[in-house]
């Protein structure tokens, strides 16, 4: 559950990046966010990740108001969470397997847990095949997919995607929808932020439409019903 | 259970030095010229001091009498002189005696004293030696209460000069040190820096998976650690190898000053070296890190 009460973010320079953000997302939703370059999508997202502070309001995340975190407890905070994004940020000199292992070594998962489980994230995102492949030798979807199942790796309950379509061709865009509603089916609150409105009209889900740093539009559906 | 493994760390670090291996190289140099110069110093001083010990001319009263005392008097002032509690050894030295040794300094000339020899013009002396240079003063002051002294000398110049010495030479070493270590720690700085900037992308997805500030940190810390070590180890041979062609260029030809040989040093100056490289190398990236783990 994700609550944004009255969140305002001005940057140090001074830009007003998001105005007075109100929303709520409950646990198990699947909501795409959308609006023009720079309507505020990317610090919507850095807001929930903690990457960035809010200026003025509360942002309430499982009971717990995140604006006041402690240094230390961030990390911990972060583990819930998995995130994609759109220029996928695999490390080109590990291969498929490592790459995904690596998100779990980080937070000291033993060595048994992490053989057990990157297989099975690399089945959930079809690549079972591929384990031993580096980075290079995949199709944009194919990258993002490895950067999903790392999302996954340490079993979150939110995923956020930002733009995760924006570098891969039409078709492939699809496959990764399909793959973010599937791990929305399989119990885990997923935000997308995207501007492909064709994507958007076509799975009919929530939708949080944002202009100059407010929502404007809130809705269940496609954005031009 | 939650377990990382040492490895790990180690790997990155090596990883590291490697990758930016200019910077690396750069600092381990300027560290270890910084500890090369400490032990140089050091050894210095350690040398100075033994040596000072064993020059017991420093250490030295000559008490010069009146003329004409008669031999009653003369052992009356060597009674009053031993009483002072701070002369360690009171030695008398009879006019003749003196004069013989001026005869024996001057050599071929010796000739030019004969003549002294039937009307001596020096009177007898006492030598006292004393412990401490902090008792000078005071046997000085009870000398002047005794009659029959017409005059005394010390040694005191030869001990101000070597200490006058060693504060100039303390003085010069300590600015040069306070230079390179900073010099050391700002190069470490840098070097860690562009380690961590290589690896920011590394960085990010660690700090999104939620990997904590110690473990995105510890590869970085030894790094630093790793280039004080190596910094330290190498200026130990250097510093060895300077040391003994040192010793063994001055051996022979100066005899009168005593070289302590390195291996009654070498432990000591290891352990120093190791601790101030690594402490240094832990210094430098710690700074570089503090900004940046801020976030
Ligand atoms: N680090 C930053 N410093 C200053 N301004 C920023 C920063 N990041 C984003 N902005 C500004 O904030 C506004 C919203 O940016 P962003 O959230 O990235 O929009 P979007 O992802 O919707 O394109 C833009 O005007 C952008 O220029
Ligand atoms: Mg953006």
């Amino acid at each position: 559950m994700i609550d944004f009460v009255h969140v305002v973010k001005t940057y140090p320079n001074g830009t007003v990046a998001l105005n007075d953000i109100t929303l709520h997302i409950d646990d198990g939703e699947f909501v795409f966010v959308v609006g023009a370059s720079g309507a505020g999508k990317t610090t919507l997202m850095k807001l929930i990740l903690r990457e960035e502070k809010v200026t003025s309001g509360k942002i309430i995340v499982d009971d717990v108001d995140i604006t006041k975190l402690s240094y230390f407890k961030v990390p911990h905070y972060r583990r819930n969470l998995g995130v994609v994004f759109q220029d996928f940020r695999l490390f080109p000199k590990k291969t498929i397997y490592e790459n995904v292992a690596f998100a779990m070594q980080v937070v000291g998962t033993p060595m048994k847990v992490i053989k057990r489980r990157v297989p099975a994230l690399l089945k959930t995102v079809n690549l079972s095949e591929k384990s031993k492949c580096f980075p290079n030798e995949l199709s944009g979807g194919e990258q993002q997919r490895v950067a999903l199942a790392r999302a996954l790796a340490n079993n979150p309950s939110l995923i956020i995607a930002d733009e995760p379509t924006g570098n891969i061709d039409p078709k492939m865009s699809l496959e990764i929808m399909n793959l973010l509603l599937k791990i929305n089916k399989l119990g885990k609150t997923v935000i997308v932020v995207t501007h492909e409105k064709n994507l958007v009209d076509y799975y009919k889900q929530r939708v949080v439409i944002l202009d100059h740093g407010t929502i404007i539009d809130d809705r269940v559906g496609g954005m031009y019903e | 259970m939650r377990r990382y493994r040492v490895s790990y760390f180690i790997g990155q670090a090596l990883q590291g030095i490697w990758r930016n291996g200019v910077m690396s190289f750069a600092s381990i140099a300027v560290l270890m010229s910084c500890l090369v110069v400490l032990g140089a110093f050091t050894l210095l001083v350690v040398n100075i001091n033994t040596n000072l010990e064993n020059l017991d001319e420093a250490n030295k009263i000559i008490v010069f009498l009146d003329y004409n005392l008669t031999e009653e008097q003369i052992v009356d002032i060597e009674r009053q002189i031993k009483k002072i509690k701070e002369a360690e050894t009171v030695k008398r030295i009879t006019a003749d005696e003196a004069l013989r040794s001026l005869a024996k300094r001057a050599g071929e000339n010796a000739l030019l004293y004969d003549d002294y020899f039937k009307d001596n013009p020096l009177s007898d002396s006492f030598e006292i030696t004393y412990d401490d240079v902090k008792d000078l003063t005071t046997i000085e002051f009870e000398l002047q209460s005794i009659e029959g002294v017409r005059k005394y000398r010390d040694q005191r110049y030869i001990v101000n000069l070597i200490s006058d010495i060693k504060s100039g030479v303390l003085f010069v070493f300590l600015w040069f040190l306070v230079m390179l270590f900073i010099v050391s720690v700002f190069i470490i700085i840098n070097t860690i820096k562009l380690s961590v900037y290589s690896r920011k992308n590394e960085i990010s997805i660690m700090r999104y998976v939620g990997a904590t500030g110690w473990f995105i940190s510890l590869p970085f810390i030894l790094e630093g650690a790793i280039i004080g070590l190596f910094a330290s180890i190498i200026a130990y041979f250097v510093e060895e190898y300077l040391y003994k062609s040192l010793v063994g260029s001055l051996g022979i030809s100066i005899e009168i000053i005593t070289l302590i040989p390195f291996s009654e040093l070498a432990g000591g100056i290891l352990a120093v070296f190791i601790i101030i490289g690594v402490t240094t190398g832990i210094m430098g990236s710690s700074i570089s890190l503090s900004k940046y783990t801020k976030k």
